[in-house]
């Protein structure tokens, strides 16, 4: 694996280390609808390179044709998400949540013994989960080694270090234009100095994945009380009412390669993101406090509201975030359908 | 027989050297647990706190912990370099605050008149990022690093303010401090005897750390309302940085 200079270690279970022979498993694994119950849709299906590991759908559609209730999330430096998985972090590691859409009634709808015997019939697959685990004989292929290639497999989906905004982290001032920087000033809360406002995304969006790995409700529903939310979230895997209404922020490198946006594609288009985040977004009982305060604070305001962003700001904030953009990456032959 | 006295003797210089042939661990297995209150008693998220005159509520507070030692008189003997501490982390099982309990090896085992701890991240470790250290170590938190500012952030407490106590929340409060300018130590003189499974408890109350001088820090006011260490912040991160020792208990 591959990771830019500029990037943490990439976590890696001691029970799963990457080999070639995994990853190269777990590729295979990934783009073939051998998993699915009527074997036309493999997990690429919703991860599709080009949309940055997204299937560009508001909500993605099983093989019945059923839609589910939420978007399909970037697997970009998905190795980096330590803090629970999907949009309400009910898998804990890549390898459980492997296991978790074979047997989803609207996604694969399928059983893993049905998988697992069809793969130890495979003219190919015996002899690669002999080689990628050691294993003896065909019977030791089992749901858990196949969920384990997968993730080995996700776990080499890392950035490939050369976008624009890679190449201003290793030194080079002069990569962006005007617009960019005034973005990328707003989005870290850097620009007071230079007269920005904070847009405070760094907060959830931050670090060098731009992301957070957290659980937030970032005011997308109204609410009167913590029960009246329509997707509860991380509320329907914690049972805490607290956490309904939150959902995990995702990374933003490559957010212009992934619309639409939110967890249930209700945003099309950057700029309609913004307008949200620019409004301080929608009012209940646990909304999250850095939403309120989008903008210049409103001096004599009591208790202090703010400005919000101009269209400048947030045309500004739109072109840093087309920075993100990683063309390797997507393009990456090593990560790309092997049928 | 011969032969059993030499297993014997090459198991025993295993356990005294090590694998790797460095000194055996000198010292105790000591915990310490921290825990979050709000006016003396544990701190819950999402609960309705009397502020001066008005209520808060507290969604977030984690917080790096540094440069651990042990005070003998004058001297100050470390035992621990940096830790984690997440009160309100996402897969929590309810909304009390969690207790963080950080175990520190070889710690030189004896009596003591205090402890020194620091709040932050030491200026030669955030010269740092998360890049730098490996999965897993509490400094290759990414969410925890200002990427802009290039300085960690040594705590975050968040939260919403009521100020007409009508239960709808007006307003919210963001306390994020870093810097090396507002790292801080602080010394307390609490005797404590160090020995294999000793419990030392520190506990950081909320409503004390927002007491600055005796009086409320006023959430309603512009500049106090969130803090960084751009040259606007840096003051209330200052005072709150400040009164972190104030806000302390060791037990």
């Amino acid at each position: 694996m591959v990771k830019p200079a500029h990037f943490p270690e990439v976590p890696v279970p001691a029970d799963n280390p990457l080999t070639l022979d995994g990853v190269q498993l777990g590729r295979r694994l990934f783009y073939d609808p051998i998993l699915s119950a009527d074997s036309t849709q493999s997990c690429s299906s919703c991860h599709m390179p080009l949309g940055s590991f997204t299937d560009n759908k508001a909500v993605s559609t099983g093989i019945d044709g059923i839609a589910g209730r939420r978007s399909s999330m970037s697997l970009l430096n998905i190795a980096y998400a330590t803090n629970g998985l999907f949009w309400d972090g009910r898998s804990l590691s890549l390898e459980d949540q492997a296991l978790r859409p074979v047997e989803d009634l609207i996604e694969m709808h399928n059983t893993w013994a049905n998988v697992v015997s069809k793969l130890k019939k495979h003219p190919v697959y015996p002899d690669l989960f002999r080689k990628a685990f050691g294993i003896p004989t065909t019977k030791e292929i089992t749901k858990e080694l196949a969920a384990k290639a997968i993730a080995q497999f996700e776990r080499i989906l890392i950035s490939s270090g050369k976008s624009k905004f890679d190449r201003y982290l290793q030194g080079d001032p002069d990569v962006f234009d005007d617009d960019e920087l005034d973005g990328k000033l707003m989005y870290f809360e850097e620009g007071a100095s230079v007269g920005l406002p904070d847009a405070q995304c760094f907060h959830c969006h931050g670090g060098l994945t731009l992301t957070g790995n957290q659980y937030f409700n970032n005011g997308l529903d109204s609410a009167a009380t913590l029960h009246d939310f329509k997707d509860r979230g991380r509320g329907e895997v914690s049972g805490n009412p607290s956490d309904n209404g939150k959902f995990r922020s995702p990374t933003l490198r490559n957010i212009a390669l992934t619309a639409p946006y939110m967890h249930d594609g209700r945003f099309q288009s950057l700029e309609e993101v913004l307008d949200h985040y620019s409004s301080h977004g929608k009012n209940s009982p646990n909304k999250d406090p850095l939403l309120v305060q989008v903008g210049f604070p409103i001096p004599g305001s009591n208790p202090v509201q703010y400005t919000g962003l101009t269209p400048a700001q947030k045309n500004a904030l739109v072109k840093f975030l087309h920075t993100l953009t990683d063309t390797e990456f997507v393009a990456n032959p090593d990560i790309q359908n092997p049928f | 027989m011969k032969k059993v006295l030499l297993a014997a003797l090459l198991a025993g210089m295993a356990l005294w050297t090590g694998c790797d042939g460095t000194e055996p661990p000198k010292g105790a297995t000591i915990t310490i647990t921290f825990k979050a209150l709000y006016d003396g008693q544990p701190l819950e998220k999402y609960k309705n706190y009397d502020y001066d005159t008005y209520q808060v509520q507290f969604s977030r507070f984690n917080a790096f912990m540094a440069d651990f030692a042990l005070l003998d008189g004058n001297n100050a003997i470390k035992f621990g370099d940096i830790a984690w501490v997440d009160f309100t982390p996402d897969l929590a099982p309810s909304n009390m605050a969690v207790e963080v309990p950080v175990v520190f090896t070889n710690v030189p085992d004896g009596d003591y008149t205090g402890i020194r701890l620091g709040y932050g991240v030491p200026p030669a470790l955030n010269a740092k990022q998360p890049k730098d250290f490996s999965a897993g170590h509490p400094l290759s938190r990414e969410n925890e690093y200002w990427l802009g500012w290039g300085s960690y952030i040594f705590n975050k407490i968040e939260g919403q303010v009521d100020l007409d106590k009508n239960g709808s929340y007006d307003g919210s409060l963001i306390y994020h401090c870093g810097s090396n300018a507002v790292y801080r130590t602080y010394d307390f003189n609490v005797p404590l005897k160090i020995e294999p499974g000793a419990n030392i408890t520190v506990e950081f109350d909320l409503k004390k750390l927002f007491v600055l001088n005796g009086a409320w820090l006023d959430l309603t006011d512009t500049y106090n309302h969130i803090t960084s260490n751009d040259a606007n912040d840096v003051v209330i991160a200052t005072q709150l940085m400040d009164n972190f020792g104030n806000a302390t208990t060791v037990k």
